[in-house]
């Protein structure tokens, strides 16, 4: 018999929200689990449920990089105040069809979420002093055409797909509309870190959602690296 | 997960050829072309969106427009004596990052290429694969065979160019394994009722590694494709591919050490004196799989 993957801490109070979807495997610039984790502190989100592993991550042996045990995880977050769900996972090795839907189905059923933007940084030949752009694909025209303000460029693309791809095409299936936000990263940051394209991201967001932060602390960050680069 | 049937052709104890990909995709290259040379219609399908990861997505000016998952399609086609259903699968479900089928996802798919099998009263299901054997490239390659009973054992005897498990030196008793789902499906097959024949044309086993297909050997199978459905069938569109691998593999064949090919070489007039000493590698094991629950090599997606 399948089991239920979700295990639901709260049902969190929401009010038709967005979700934000951050992945931290094959995370170019580590753009999506710093984009995630800088919301999560500076919003106070609360950890509302989990996709639990089995099933989805090979779970026969001890992960570790960097000398530390590295753990799939799969977990929401909700900030009320500002009406986000956010999405913090690994992604799935296995059964990734049964993964994202599951994802859909927290989302849709017990949060009601109106759009979808998922979060993963694109490597680019650009240099680290170039502006980062952000590329986007869209699963509806009316959310393309609503985001038309926010200097966004369209990404043409055909061959495998990402992750977040997938998870957009499913979403549409079930009426929701979303995003996929690929900012640009320098290749020789690929597996470090761009606090440039972080902060690029969290500027598309603030605006998008209002969210008030305070983006000022990435500049020095982005100094000190470009700084150390040359 | 489940089946999509577009429409419910009427069918009269239907056979059923069914092709995955695997080595040389001798089966798979075998029942599509039995399958477009009789111009069979699609009817239907297994969705593929459990069992398959996408491999293409389409995004146009921001615009996420499609998104293209292997197929796993039925077709039909009356002839004047029998009903014949074909199932293609473009892919082998796996588990695990293997590159066999393997688990419960490949049980689930063959059990629901039988389902619509016994839906439309099929009473046979053939399935079509690689034996790795010790054969030289240009030989004509045989067709090995196993079958789901003694009664068909005897009818497989009088195919054309096909030999059983047992006729093959080497082979001790007829022993041996028939991994991937051209295996799996004709063992599932007989479980539940269903008369089952694999039928696997000859291949190198230096070739087994090479991601070509082999399309010599799919001729082998079709030619008694035909026989067992008593029509003429014309093989001139497999030529031209045939002609290139031959190609290829001649400029392989070339660079060998001239000792090696010398032994090589040896294969042709081996076989044509006795065709009972050439044997066959240890990746054709049937039953055993069962045994063990097992799948460990044999068919290869490509």
């Amino acid at each position: 018999m399948e089991r239920d993957p979700l295990e639901i801490y709260k049902t969190p109070q929401l009010q038709s929200p967005s979700l934000i979807v951050g992945w931290q495997t094959q995370d170019v610039g580590k753009l999506g689990s710093k984009v995630i984790d800088f919301l999560n502190e500076k919003l106070k989100s609360q950890e509302v449920a989990e996709i639990k592993p089995l099933g989805f991550f090979p779970l026969g042996a001890a992960r570790f990089k960097h000398d530390l045990l590295q753990v799939p995880e799969s977990k929401f977050w909700a900030c009320e105040e500002d009406n986000l769900l956010i999405l913090k996972s690994d992604e799935p090795v296995f059964e990734q069809y049964r993964f994202l839907n599951s994802v859909l189905d927290f989302a849709e059923s017990y949060c009601h979420v109106k759009e979808l933007y998922t979060i993963s940084g694109v490597v680019s030949f650009i240099a680290h002093t170039s502006p980062r752009r952000i590329l986007t694909v869209f699963n509806k025209a009316e959310l393309k055409r609503s985001l038309q303000g926010y200097g966004l460029e369209n990404m043409t693309w055909e061959g495998p797909p990402a992750i977040s791809s997938y998870l957009l095409w499913l979403a549409k299936r079930r009426g929701i509309p979303g995003v996929s936000l690929l900012p640009e990263i320098p290749i020789y940051l690929a597996t470090g870190e761009d606090p440039h394209a972080v902060k690029v991201t969290l500027s598309f967001l603030n605006r998008r959602f209002n969210l008030g932060l305070d983006l000022g602390g990435f500049d020095l960050e982005i100094r000190v690296q470009n700084e150390k680069i040359v | 997960m489940g089946i999509k049937l577009y429409r419910e052709p009427k069918l009269e104890k239907p056979i059923m050829f069914v092709g995955w990909p695997g080595i040389g995709d001798i089966g798979i290259i075998a029942v599509n072309t039995l399958k477009d040379i009789l111009k069979a219609e699609v009817f239907g399908e297994i969705e593929s969106w459990d069992f398959f990861y996408p491999r293409k997505v389409s995004i146009r000016e921001g615009l996420l427009e499609d998104l293209e998952f292997p197929s796993n399609k039925f077709y039909c086609r009356r002839l004047e004596n029998k009903d014949l259903i074909f199932f293609i699968g473009e892919e082998q479900p796996t588990e695990g990052g293997g590159i066999y089928a393997s688990g419960e996802k490949a049980f689930q798919m063959a059990n629901l290429v039988l389902d619509v099998g016994l839906k439309f009263g099929c009473e046979r299901v053939y399935t079509s694969g690689a034996c790795v054997s010790l054969i030289h490239h240009q030989m004509k390659p045989r067709v090995c065979a196993v079958a789901s009973s003694e009664n068909l054992l005897k009818e497989v005897k009088k195919y054309p160019n096909t030999i059983l498990m047992s006729e093959i030196g080497g082979r001790g008793e007829g022993e041996g394994t028939i991994t991937g789902l051209n295996g799996l499906l004709i063992a599932l097959a007989k479980k539940r009722g269903l008369e089952s024949i694999c039928l696997m044309g000859e291949i190198p086993d230096w070739l087994t590694g090479a991601s070509l297909p082999y399309p010599k050997a799919s001729k082998s199978v079709l030619e008694v494709f035909a026989e067992i459905l008593g029509i003429g069938i014309d093989l001139s569109s497999l030529d031209k591919m045939e002609e290139q691998i031959e190609e290829t593999i001649g400029s392989f064949c070339s660079r060998f050490p001239p000792e090696l090919k010398e032994g090589y070489d040896q294969r042709k007039f081996i076989a044509q004196a006795n065709p009972g000493t050439i044997t066959v590698e240890a990746q054709i094991h049937i039953d055993e799989r069962f045994k063990k629950g097992g799948d460990e090599g044999g068919e290869r997606p490509t």
